[in-house]
C-alpha cells in the first residue's frame, strides 16, 4: 500500500472563526472610548482687562497692592524684596490674610521666561488670590 | 388525570446578540470621537499645580514656541494678525477661550504682545496650557 492512500481527506468545512468577533468589537470600542480622556485639557485660566477706557479703570490704593516682579533674569521679587518661587504662595497668603482687599500684580520682564510667568501665576492660584493682574515690565 | 411537564431545559442568557452591541456602540464612539486636527507647533508646556481643566470645545489654540513663532489654526501668524483672526473669532462664539499652548521658555514678550491683540479683539478669556506638575522640576 503507497504512502498516498494512507493520507486522510479533510472533510471540515472552510469557515472563518466568529467566535471572537465581539472580543475585537469590544477591545476597539475599549479604546475609542478611552482615546478622548487622553486628550485633557489642564490649565491656569484668567480673565483679562479688554480694552483700556476710563469705565473700566478703577483706581486702587497703593497699599492694597502686592507686586510681583519677574526679572529679566527670571528672578522673582516680592514687593521689591527677592524671594525663592517656594516661598511666595505663603507670603501671598500672608498678605491677603492681613489685607483682604489685596490685588496681586505680576509683572513680568519681556526677556524672562514664559514659565517663570506660569510657575508665579500657578503660585498666586494656589494662594488663593482672587484678583489678579498681569503687567509686563516696559522696556 | 393531568400530568404536569416538567421543563428540564437550563436557565441562560443569551449572549448571541452581545457582538451585534458591541459594534452598535463601536460605530457610535468611532462617530463621535474627535481627533485633534491641529498639529500646530512643537512646545515644552510649563509645569503648574494649580491646574484645571478646560472646556476643550470652547478653546482656541494659539501655540507659540521658544522662537516666538505664532501658530493659530494650523497657519503661522504674525503678531499683528492675532486681533484680526481673533475679532471674528470671537464673533462667530462670544464665550469662546483662547488657550496658550506656549514653550516654557519663549521671551514672556511675545505673550504680552499676543495678549495685547487679544485685548483689542475682545477675546478676554484666556487659558494658560501648562503640564500636570512633578516634583524636583523647577517649572
Amino acid at each position: 500500500m503507497g504512502v498516498l492512500a494512507k493520507r486522510k481527506k479533510n472533510r471540515g468545512t472552510n469557515e472563518i472563526p466568529m467566535a471572537s468577533t465581539s472580543d475585537v468589537a469590544f477591545l476597539l470600542l475599549v479604546f475609542f472610548i478611552v482615546m478622548p480622556m487622553k486628550q485633557e485639557e489642564i490649565g491656569l485660566s484668567l480673565v483679562l482687562p479688554g480694552k483700556k477706557t476710563k469705565e473700566t479703570t478703577v483706581k486702587i490704593k497703593q497699599s492694597h497692592v502686592a507686586t510681583i516682579k519677574i526679572l529679566a533674569n527670571n528672578t522673582v521679587t516680592f514687593d521689591g524684596q527677592p524671594i525663592a518661587l517656594h516661598g511666595l504662595q505663603q507670603a501671598i497668603k500672608d498678605r491677603i490674610v492681613s489685607d483682604p482687599k489685596t490685588v496681586v500684580i505680576l509683572e513680568t520682564h519681556p526677556d524672562a521666561d514664559y514659565g517663570m510667568m506660569i510657575a508665579c501665576l500657578d503660585e498666586v492660584k494656589l494662594a488663593d488670590a482672587r484678583k489678579v493682574s498681569l503687567k509686563t515690565t516696559k522696556p | 388525570m393531568a400530568f404536569k411537564k416538567t421543563i428540564k431545559s437550563e436557565p441562560f442568557i443569551p449572549t448571541s446578540s452581545m457582538g451585534d452591541i458591541a459594534f452598535l456602540l463601536l460605530i457610535f464612539f468611532m462617530v463621535t470621537v474627535v481627533f485633534t486636527e491641529e498639529t500646530g507647533l512643537v512646545v515644552t508646556l510649563p509645569r503648574a499645580e494649580a491646574g484645571e481643566e478646560g472646556v476643550r470645545d470652547l478653546l482656541t489654540n494659539v501655540y507659540i514656541n521658544e522662537k516666538g513663532m505664532i501658530s493659530i489654526d494650523d497657519q503661522i501668524v504674525p503678531v499683528d494678525r492675532v486681533a484680526a483672526l481673533m475679532a471674528q473669532k470671537v464673533q462667530e462664539n462670544p464665550f469662546m477661550i483662547v488657550a496658550f499652548k506656549t514653550d516654557k521658555h519663549t521671551p514672556y514678550g511675545v505673550v504680552s504682545d499676543v495678549m495685547e491683540q487679544l485685548k483689542e479683539a475682545g477675546a478676554v478669556k484666556v487659558f494658560f496650557n501648562t503640564d500636570l506638575d512633578l516634583p524636583g522640576v523647577p517649572y
